[in-house]
């Protein structure tokens, strides 16, 4: 059985102590930045980015997979107690998440979503070790017409997916493919938009990018609100286990939750954030009666727990088996598996099988740990909560300015990191959203790229994106997802999901 | 068009609109693009030049943006809310970056560090002079400990005399 032999493979490259500790290393910082608001999984994987080159590729990834899945279980922890969500992906849990909690049931509540999270964290890992090989030898097939229409997908479901205005989100999208072309064109050796300067003759570095528009941005926005009160409920939460009656209406939902999950994560633009939003969404449109919702219903908790975990994982799939990345986390994995000479495709899993499978290996052993980290330690994390945000913001700006400089040790990244966190301030203030951007960025190289191949194979014939079965598939699935969104009724659906709060 | 009614549009209004601010920023960026690339050779669609991706994003964006710009002045209102001055933390955030990027090669990592978070707690309101001065000393003892320590990074921790 390949599988098998697969599957011991990767447990037994995830289970030497040296990778153990680092998937240690991530689920810890991944929970930490999880439990703390104001600082989320992109900049954070961004920041630690640069401390991988000193690792094993293997242990490099393992670190940043760990942190990914992690701050999904972390988030829950400040959703519940604080009504705070650590990240964007435990906003729905606060709704009914901290009724359950100011009820007394926070124990219940926390452990449901913890074991909810393992659960999924368990079956997505199952289904990337499942699908991803067929998927690869798919992949395998792929010539560049191909990936550049399934670019195109990839681009385009980032939009559909992303919030607010479609038009926008392509513009911002644009934006990204044109900041990614900055430095010296790979085929003609002319410099594009540098300004003259000679660091940017190498194009601008994503870590620079990520950090400013994620992790500074948010920082400049932060920093206006004002400091909001946090009412930590911590009277009930010795008794953790959910009794049998909380554990029968949970377990359906979990179940639930995972699927959706699953299905979500594996698309492009997917992942945690909108996972666990549609799984709300669901467990209240499915339940008998939904005005248990907002008021401390178990589903409302296990359903979107589990999904983000379950959405946050499976969204290796397509990062792993085409190179392709689905969201933000994804596109700077496929920027670690650069730094480190591997050229992200389906060729990874074939050439490199202990790195793919032990990290899947990992993904499991992680979740385990995640559920250790969580449920016994939660005191500890609570008492994070109480450090300031005035201070802590001070620890994370410079956290980001040493992962920066630490890149290439180049000063004037940290000052580009300045200039993209302005940026990101100015779209978060106009409601632009970055993800496209940050998608474009990281694919626009590889698109114009694989353009380019695909019109010498054509002698300049734009029609081989059409005559070609596979990749014209691929651009009517990207055109049907542009026509679909534009649907008026899909457009108050899609608006809804993302404002059930 | 929309409100021949009001003859006298609210001009200075519209122009606060997030969607409107937004349009104009991407047809800026687009408008920039071309003028940088204007000199670019654009090639042939068979032997794309140094110009021919970049200046037809340019036009893309161009359009979208005038897009995003039109429906933010015909559709909903959306000026957004002023919440304090923004200035505080719009200057000296980036500024504490700067000072780093500035400090952190000659002056090295201890120097670069507090000189951050010093400029970087301008950005708060509610700073008190001890608990920044604390906080540089412990955050700087940290850098040192994980950064140059732990994961020996090459950067210097004093200056280089």
């Amino acid at each position: 059985m390949d599988l098998f032999n697969n599957i011991i493979l990767g447990f037994s490259v995830a289970g030497t102590p040296i990778n153990l500790g680092f998937a240690l290393i991530g689920c810890l910082v991944g929970t930490l930045i999880g439990v703390l608001p104001g600082i989320g999984p992109v900049a954070t994987v961004a920041m630690l980015l640069p401390l991988t080159f000193y690792l094993e590729p293997v242990s490099g990834l393992i670190m940043l997979a760990g942190i990914f899945y992690g701050a999904q279980y972390g988030g829950s922890t400040t959703a519940i107690l604080v009504n705070l969500p650590g990240e964007t992906s435990s906003v729905v849990t606060c709704i009914d998440g901290h009724q359950m909690a100011r009820q007394g049931r926070a124990g219940a509540a926390l452990a449901v979503a913890a074991l909810g999270s393992f659960f999924a964290g368990t079956v997505s890992t199952l289904l990337i070790a499942l699908f991803s090989p067929p998927l690869a030898k798919v992949g395998q097939s792929f010539g560049a017409p191909e990936y550049f229409s399934l670019m195109v997908l990839g681009l385009i479901s980032a939009v559909v997916l992303a919030h607010g205005s479609v038009v926008k989100a392509v513009a911002m999208m644009v934006f990204g493919l044109l900041l990614g072309l900055v430095g010296t064109d790979g085929n003609t050796g002319g410099q594009r938009f540098t300004f003259g300067l000679i660091t940017l003759a190498d194009g601008i570095g994503f870590v620079p990018v990520a950090v400013g528009v994620f992790g500074v941005g948010e920082i400049i926005a932060n920093l206006m609100a004002p400091e909001e009160k946090r009412s930590i409920v911590m009277e009930k939460i010795s008794n953790l286990w959910p009794t049998m009656a909380e554990f029968h209406q949970a377990w359906p939902a979990v179940i639930r939750g995972t699927a959706l999950g699953s299905i979500l994560g594996v698309l492009p633009g997917g992942g945690a954030t909108l996972s666990s939003f549609a799984a709300y969404v669901f467990e209240k449109k499915i339940a008998k009666d939904p005005s248990r919702f907002g008021r401390g219903a178990i589903e409302g908790v296990a359903g979107p727990e589990s999904a983000n975990n379950a959405g946050a994982q499976t969204s290796f799939i397509p990062m792993l088996t085409l190179g392709i990345p689905g969201n933000a986390v994804m596109a700077l994995m496929i920027g670690a598996l650069t730094i480190h000479g591997i050229q992200p495709g389906p060729q990874v899993m074939t050439e490199r099988p202990t790195l793919f499978w032990g990290m899947v290996a990992s993904m499991w052993i992680g979740n385990l740990m995640l559920v250790i980290i969580n449920l016994p330690l939660i005191g500890i994390w609570v008492q994070l909560l109480k450090v300031p945000y005035r201070l802590l913001y001070l620890a994370i700006l410079l956290f980001c300015a040493i992962g920066v400089y630490s890149v290439n040790n180049n000063a004037f990244e940290v000052v580009l990191t300045a200039m993209f966190g302005v940026l990101g301030y100015i779209f978060l203030k106009l409601d632009c959203e970055p993800a496209p951007m940050l998608l474009g960025f990281i694919l626009g190289p590889m698109m114009e790229e694989n353009l380019r191949r695909a019109m010498r194979i054509s002698s300049g014939d734009p029609m081989i994106f059409i005559n070609r079965p596979i990749s014209l598939g691929l651009l009517i699935a990207a055109a049907l997802l542009l026509i679909i969104v534009a649907l008026p009724g899909v457009r108050s659906k899609r608006e809804e999901a993302f404002q059930e709060n | 068009m929309t409100d021949q009614a009001t003859p006298r549009r609210d001009w200075l209004g519209t122009l606060q609109r997030k969607n409107v601010l937004a349009g104009l920023m991407f047809m800026s960026v687009a408008l920039l693009g071309l003028f940088l690339s204007r000199n670019y050779p654009l090639g042939t669609i068979l032997r794309m030049g140094t110009g021919y991706v970049p200046r037809l994003l340019c036009w893309v964006l161009l359009a979208l943006g005038a897009a995003v710009t039109l429906v933010g002045a015909l559709g909903a209102d959306d000026r957004f809310s002023e919440d304090g001055s923004p200035w505080r933390s719009l200057l000296f955030v980036p500024l504490s970056l700067i000072c780093f990027a500035l400090t952190a090669e000659s002056l090295g990592l201890v120097i670069a560090s507090a000189s951050l978070v010093i400029v970087g707690a301008l950005a708060g309101r509610h700073m008190r002079i001890v608990e920044v001065a604390v906080t540089a000393v412990v955050l700087s003892a940290v850098c040192v400990a994980i950064f140059i320590w732990g994961l020996a990074l090459p950067i210097a921790i004093w200056p280089e005399w």
